[in-house]
C-alpha cells in the first residue's frame, strides 16, 4: 500500500497529537514534578512535527530512490487457488490470528499443519511441496520446542506421540 | 457399652463396598503445572523452580515451571485463579498481589487463591554508601528527621513497588510523613545499588539479598533490616526494633498457591509436601545461599501473612497517596 | 596459579566440554531462525541449567548467547529478516551485498569480526574488569541519559532516504515503548484497559513482527526473485585477512565502542551495533557506499556488538548488575548455582572466574569453525523455494513469540507489528529505526525522569557534570549533522526541493 507523503504524514500529525491529548491527560505522580504525561506529550509533538514536514515535502530532497523487490508485472504470479488480490499481504497475519484463537483448542499441531498449509498455498507452493510441508514442519517444531525446550504447547485434538 | 445402631452399622458397611468405586486416583497422577508470574531467572522464578524439584521427588510426578509473565505480573496470577481447582496448576503468588488491587489494576486478591503453603519472606534492609557518614540506623533516621521534605533521596524498586511502600510504612512509624524522603523509582534493585554507590541517592530500602553483592565490595553498607528477626544468612545485621526501637516490619512473601475452590483434601495433600520441601536441606541450602529470608507458614500461616500484608501495604499505600481503590 | 590450573582442570570435565558444544550448536541454530532471538533461546535455557553443573550451566548460557548474537546475523543477511535487534541496525546492508552475489563476504566478516570482538571484549574483561567497573559505576542517570538520546540520534545518521522519516519512525517506537505501567511513575500510559498491555510491549515481537512477518506480507505480492547461480558458496574466509587489513581503524574503533558500551549497564549490544555502524559511516572515507553493499559497516558493527557481549559481563560478574536481559538471566543462574557475583567470585572462587574467562575464549574460538558449518547449512535456503521457507518462518514467529513468556498475546502483537512494518516499508520509513526506538525508549524516559528527581528539578547537571557535557556535545552534533548537510547543500545546489536524489 503505497500511500503519498500527504497521507503518511497526517497520519503522524494526527497520532501525534492524540499521544499529546491523552498523554495530557494522565495525572501526575506525589514526589515527581515530572509526571508520566511528559514523555507522550514531547513524543506526541514531535511526531506531528515530524508529520508536518512530511506532509509538505521537506527533507524529501534527501531520498534516495527506493531499491526494493521490483513489483510482479501483472499475471506472472504463480498463484495458487487462494488469489484474493489486494488482500494477499494480510494471510501471514490473518494466519497469525488464526494461530492464537485455534491453538488452545485444536492443539499445537492442526492448526501448525493449517498455518503451514495455506502459507505455503498461498505462495504459490504445489500440493505435493505443500502437504508433506505441513505435516513435517510442525512435528519438528512441537519435537524442539516441547520435548527439548520443555515449553508447554497445547495438545488439543490431536496430542503428538511423545 | 451402646451398641450401634443397624442403620449406623449397615450404612459403613456400604461406604467400606463402595469405597474402592468412590476413591480417586491418588493425587498427583499426571504432571502438575506450577505457574510463576515473573520472569526466568529471576528470585520468585528460582524459588519456584527448587520447590518443583523437591516436590517431582517426594510426590514422583513432573512438576513443571511455566513463567506466564506480562503485565507486572497480573497475567501470571490471573492465569493462577482462574485455572481448575483440580490440584493440576498450582503456583506462586507474590506480595504484589496485595497491591495490585489497591491500584485499581485488577480485580483480584489474595481471596481468590487457596493458600498453601508461606515458602519465603525477604525483609528489605536499609543500605547507605560505604562512604556515607550514618554508620547506624539511629543516625540515619535523625538526619531524615532533621531534612527538609523531599531533600534526602531513596530508591530500590519502581514507584509504588514494595520496597517503595516499605519506606513508606517505616516513615510513618516514625512519626513523619510517607513522601518526606523522595523516592527514585528505578527498574529493580540492581540500578539503585548503582545509583547508591555512584552517589546518587542517600540509601535505598531494597531487600538485602538484592543488595548483597555491593555489600560483599564493600561498596554498601547495610543499617538494618525490617524484619522481626536478624536474617540468618546475614546475622550482623540489626533489626529496626533492636537498632533505633521502632517496631515495624514488613516483607515480601512468596506463597505457593492454588486457584481458590481446592477441595480440602486436596489441600491436605499439597501443604504438608510443601512443608518436607521446606526442611528439606536442599531447600535451606539453597536460600541460605542466596540469602533469602527462610520463612515458613502452612496453609492457614500463609492465608493469615497473605491478610496482614494485604492490610498492612494497603495502609503504605494510601498514606503514600498511590491508592485508587 | 594454581587457580589457573584448577579453572583448566575444571574446564576440562566432560560435562563442561559437552555442555559447550551442545550450546554452542543450539545458539547458533536458535539464533539463525527467524521468529527466534538471542534472549528467547537463553531464557529457555534455564530450566535445562538447573540439572547441570554450576560451570557447565554457566558455559550453556555463555556459549549459547554468544553464538546467538552472531547468527542473528545470518536471516539478516540471507532473507533481510535480522535475529536479534543488534543485528538490525546493518541488516539492510548485508542484505544487500547477498543481492550483489557477495553473501559470503557478508556473512564471513560477521563471523571473523564478531570472533574478533568476542575475544577482545573478553581481554578486557580479564585484564581490566576493575577498571571498567570503575568507570561503569561514575555513571549516572544524567550521564545515561546522554548515551541513550546519543543512540537514538545514530538512527539518524544511518538513514539512508529521508532522516526525518527516520526520526518519525524512531519516535514512533518511542511512543510504542511509553505503552504500560513500567515507566517511572507507575502509571499505566495506553494500555486500553488491556491487562496484557500492562507489561509494556516487549522489543523481541516487535522486531519479528516488523522484519520477519513484513517479509512475508512481501513475498506475497512479489514475484520471486532470481536464484542467485547455483554455485558452491565460496570460502567464508578467504577475504577476511584482506578486510582486517584494509579496516584495522574501524575494527578497532567498534571493539573499543562495544567494550565501553556494553560495560554500563542497560546499554548493551543493541546500542552497541547502532552507534557503531552510525561511527562507521560518520568517519568512513566513502560514506557514499553505505547502503549499497559495502562491508565497512559490517566490519564495525559485528565487532562491536560481540565485543559488548562480553564486557557487559564486568558489571554483572563485579556487582551483580545486569546489562541487559541476557545478563540478567545469567546472574540468575550464578545465584542458582552458588557462583555468587561480588568480589568473593574473585577471591575465593577465583578458578571458577577463571574457568568462566576461559569458556569465554574457548566460545568465541569455535565460534569459527562452527560458524562456518552453520552459514553453509544457511546458504542452502537460498536455494529452496520460497514457498516453502516463508511458511515455516510464519510458524517460527508463532512459536517463538509464545515462548518467551507462554503468553499467546505476545503472537497477536507479533500479527500486528508485520502490518506496521508493511506499510511502514512501503512509503520509506526505515522499520529499523522504530525498533531502536522501542528498545531504548524506556532508558531514556526513567534517566531523564530519575535525573529531575534527584536534581529536584534543575536542568543544570545535564550539562555540568563533565562526561554529561561530553555526552550531550556529541548529541547535538548528531542531532543537527542532518540538518546541517541539509543547509549545506542548499547553499551549494540550489535548486527546486520538490523530488529526485541529492546531486
Amino acid at each position: 500500500m503505497q500511500l503519498s507523503d500527504r497521507v503518511t504524514g497526517a497520519v503522524l500529525i494526527a497520532l501525534g497529537g492524540a499521544a499529546a491529548i491523552f498523554g495530557a491527560r494522565l495525572p501526575a505522580v506525589p514526589g515527581q514534578d515530572v509526571g508520566p504525561a511528559a514523555f507522550p506529550m514531547l513524543i506526541g509533538g514531535g511526531l506531528a512535527l515530524c508529520g508536518g514536514l512530511i506532509a509538505f515535502g521537506i527533507g524529501h530532497s534527501f531520498e534516495v530512490p527506493e531499491e526494493g523487490d521490483d513489483p510482479a508485472p501483472p499475471g506472472s504470479l504463480h498463484l495458487g487457488p487462494l488469489h484474493l488480490g489486494r488482500l494477499r499481504p494480510l494471510i501471514p497475519t490473518a494466519l497469525l490470528f488464526f494461530y492464537v484463537l485455534a491453538v488452545e483448542r485444536l492443539g499445537f499441531l492442526p492448526t501448525a499443519a493449517v498455518v503451514v498449509l495455506l502459507a505455503a498455498i498461498a505462495l504459490g507452493a504445489r500440493l505435493r511441496l505443500a502437504i508433506p510441508l505441513a505435516i513435517i514442519a510442525p512435528l519438528c517444531v512441537h519435537l524442539a520446542f516441547y520435548k527439548l525446550l520443555r515449553v508447554p504447547l497445547p495438545a488439543g485434538i490431536l496430542p503428538a506421540p511423545w | 457399652m451402646m451398641t450401634l445402631p443397624r442403620r449406623t452399622l449397615l450404612g459403613s458397611a456400604a461406604g467400606l463396598i463402595a469405597a474402592p468405586a468412590l476413591a480417586q486416583p491418588k493425587w498427583p497422577n499426571r504432571p502438575v503445572q506450577m505457574l510463576c508470574p515473573w520472569a526466568a531467572g529471576g528470585g520468585t522464578d528460582a524459588v519456584a523452580r527448587i520447590l518443583a524439584v523437591l516436590l517431582e521427588k517426594d510426590l514422583g510426578q513432573p512438576f513443571n515451571v511455566v513463567n506466564r509473565t506480562g503485565g507486572s505480573g497480573v497475567v501470571g496470577h490471573t492465569a493462577i485463579a482462574q485455572a481448575a481447582p483440580d490440584g493440576y496448576t498450582i503456583g506462586t503468588i507474590t506480595s504484589e498481589i496485595c497491591m495490585l488491587h489497591w491500584q485499581g489494576l485488577t480485580e483480584l486478591t489474595y481471596r481468590n487463591y487457596t493458600p498453601l503453603g508461606l515458602m519465603n519472606s525477604d525483609a528489605p534492609g536499609i543500605q547507605v554508601n560505604a562512604s556515607a557518614p550514618y554508620q547506624d540506623v539511629k543516625s540515619l533516621a535523625d538526619a531524615i528527621k532533621a531534612s527538609a521534605p523531599g531533600k534526602l533521596k531513596a530508591s530500590g524498586t519502581g514507584q509504588g513497588g514494595i520496597w517503595h511502600l516499605a519506606l513508606a510504612g517505616w516513615l510513618n512509624a516514625m512519626g513523619l510523613k510517607a513522601d518526606h524522603v523522595r523516592w527514585v523509582p528505578t527498574n529493580g534493585a540492581a540500578p539503585a545499588m548503582q545509583d547508591l554507590v555512584a552517589g546518587g541517592l542517600d540509601f535505598t530500602t531494597c531487600s538485602v539479598p538484592e543488595a548483597r553483592a555491593m555489600l560483599d565490595a564493600g561498596r554498601a553498607r547495610s543499617l538494618a533490616v525490617m524484619a522481626p528477626a536478624r536474617i540468618g544468612a546475614f546475622p550482623n545485621i540489626p533489626t529496626l526494633k533492636e537498632a533505633m526501637g521502632v517496631d515495624y516490619a514488613v516483607g515480601a512473601i512468596r506463597v505457593v498457591a492454588a486457584p481458590a475452590g481446592l477441595p480440602a483434601d486436596l489441600v491436605a495433600a499439597i501443604a504438608p509436601a510443601l512443608k518436607r520441601a521446606y526442611d528439606t536441606k536442599e531447600y535451606q541450602d539453597f536460600m541460605n545461599s542466596r540469602g533469602f529470608g527462610l520463612v515458613y507458614g502452612d496453609a492457614a500461616g500463609a492465608e493469615k501473612a497473605l491478610a496482614a500484608a494485604d492490610l498492612s501495604l494497603g495502609n503504605a499505600m494510601k498514606a503514600a497517596g498511590l491508592a485508587k481503590a | 596459579m594454581h587457580d589457573l590450573l584448577e579453572a583448566f582442570r575444571l574446564v576440562a570435565a566432560p560435562d563442561v566440554l559437552v555442555a559447550i558444544l551442545a550450546s554452542a550448536i543450539y545458539g547458533l541454530v536458535v539464533g539463525s531462525l527467524p521468529g527466534l532471538s538471542a534472549t528467547m533461546a537463553t531464557a529457555l535455557l534455564v530450566p535445562v541449567t538447573f540439572w547441570l553443573s554450576p560451570i557447565a550451566a554457566i558455559a550453556t548460557i555463555i556459549t549459547a548467547s554468544a553464538m546467538a548474537i552472531f547468527s542473528g546475523d545470518i536471516p539478516g543477511c540471507l532473507l533481510r529478516i535480522p535475529g536479534t535487534p543488534a543485528s538490525a541496525a546493518y541488516t539492510d546492508e548485508a542484505y544487500a551485498m547477498t543481492r550483489k552475489g557477495q553473501a559470503e563476504m557478508a556473512l564471513g566478516a560477521g563471523l571473523w569480526f564478531s570472533a574478533i570482538g568476542g575475544i577482545v571484549g573478553t581481554l578486557s574483561l580479564v585484564l581490566m574488569a576493575p577498571l571498567l567497573a570503575e568507570m561503569a559505576l561514575s555513571f549516572s542517570t544524567y550521564e545515561y541519559f546522554w548515551l541513550a538520546f546519543l543512540g537514538l540520534m545514530c538512527a539518524t545518521l544511518v538513514a539512508r532516504s529521508s532522516p526525518i522519516k527516520a526520526i518519525a519512525s524512531m519516535l514512533l517506537g518511542l511512543l510504542i515503548s511509553c505503552i504500560g505501567m513500567e515507566n517511572p511513575a507507575g502509571t499505566p500510559r495506553f494500555t486500553f484497559g488491556l491487562t496484557d498491555l500492562l507489561g509494556g510491549i516487549e522489543p523481541i515481537p516487535a522486531l519479528v513482527g516488523v522484519f520477519a512477518v513484513s517479509e512475508v506480507m512481501r513475498a506475497m505480492v512479489t514475484a520471486e526473485p532470481p536464484k542467485l547461480p547455483k554455485r558452491k558458496f565460496g570460502s567464508i574466509l578467504a577475504n577476511q585477512w584482506m578486510l582486517t587489513k584494509k579496516y584495522q581503524w574501524p575494527m578497532w574503533r567498534g571493539n573499543i565502542i562495544g567494550i565501553i558500551i556494553g560495560v554500563l549497564p542497560g546499554a548493551g549490544a543493541d546500542m552497541a551495533a547502532w552507534v557503531s555502524y552510525a561511527m562507521s559511516k560518520r568517519f568512513s572515507k566513502e560514506p557514499e557506499k553505505f547502503g549499497t553493499g559495502h562491508p565497512e559497516g559490517l566490519v564495525e558493527a559485528g565487532a562491536s556488538n560481540n565485543a559488548s557481549l562480553a564486557s557487559g559481563w564486568v558489571p554483572s560478574l563485579l556487582f551483580g548488575i545486569p546489562g541487559d536481559t541476557i545478563t540478567a538471566i545469567a546472574i540468575g543462574v550464578l545465584y542458582m548455582k552458588g557462583l555468587n557475583p561480588g568480589p568473593t567470585l574473585f577471591t575465593e572462587r577465583a578458578s571458577s572466574m577463571y574457568a568462566l574467562y576461559i569458556i569465554f575464549i574457548i566460545a568465541n574460538i569455535i565460534m569459527i569453525p562452527l560458524g562456518i558449518m552453520m552459514i553453509r547449512a544457511a546458504s542452502v535456503i537460498l536455494r529452496a523455494p520460497r514457498a516453502g521457507v516463508m511458511p515455516v518462518i510464519i510458524l517460527l514467529c508463532a512459536v517463538g513469540s509464545y515462548a518467551t513468556g507462554n503468553n499467546l498475546f505476545a503472537v497477536v502483537l507479533v500479527g500486528l507489528f508485520g502490518m506496521l512494518g508493511f506499510v511502514m516499508e512501503k512509503n520509506g520509513y526505515p522499520v529499523a529505526a522504530l525498533v531502536l526506538g522501542i528498545v531504548m525508549g524506556s532508558m531514556v524516559e526513567q534517566s531523564f525522569i530519575t535525573s529531575l528527581i534527584k536534581s529536584d528539578g534543575d536542568v543544570m547537571p545535564f550539562f555540568e557534570r563533565p562526561v554529561s557535557a561530553v555526552l550531550a556535545a556529541l548529541t547535538f552534533s548528531a542531532l543537527l549533522w542532518p540538518v546541517g548537510v541539509w543547509i549545506w547543500n542548499r547553499i551549494r545546489h540550489p535548486r527546486l526541493p520538490a523530488g529526485g536524489a541529492t546531486g
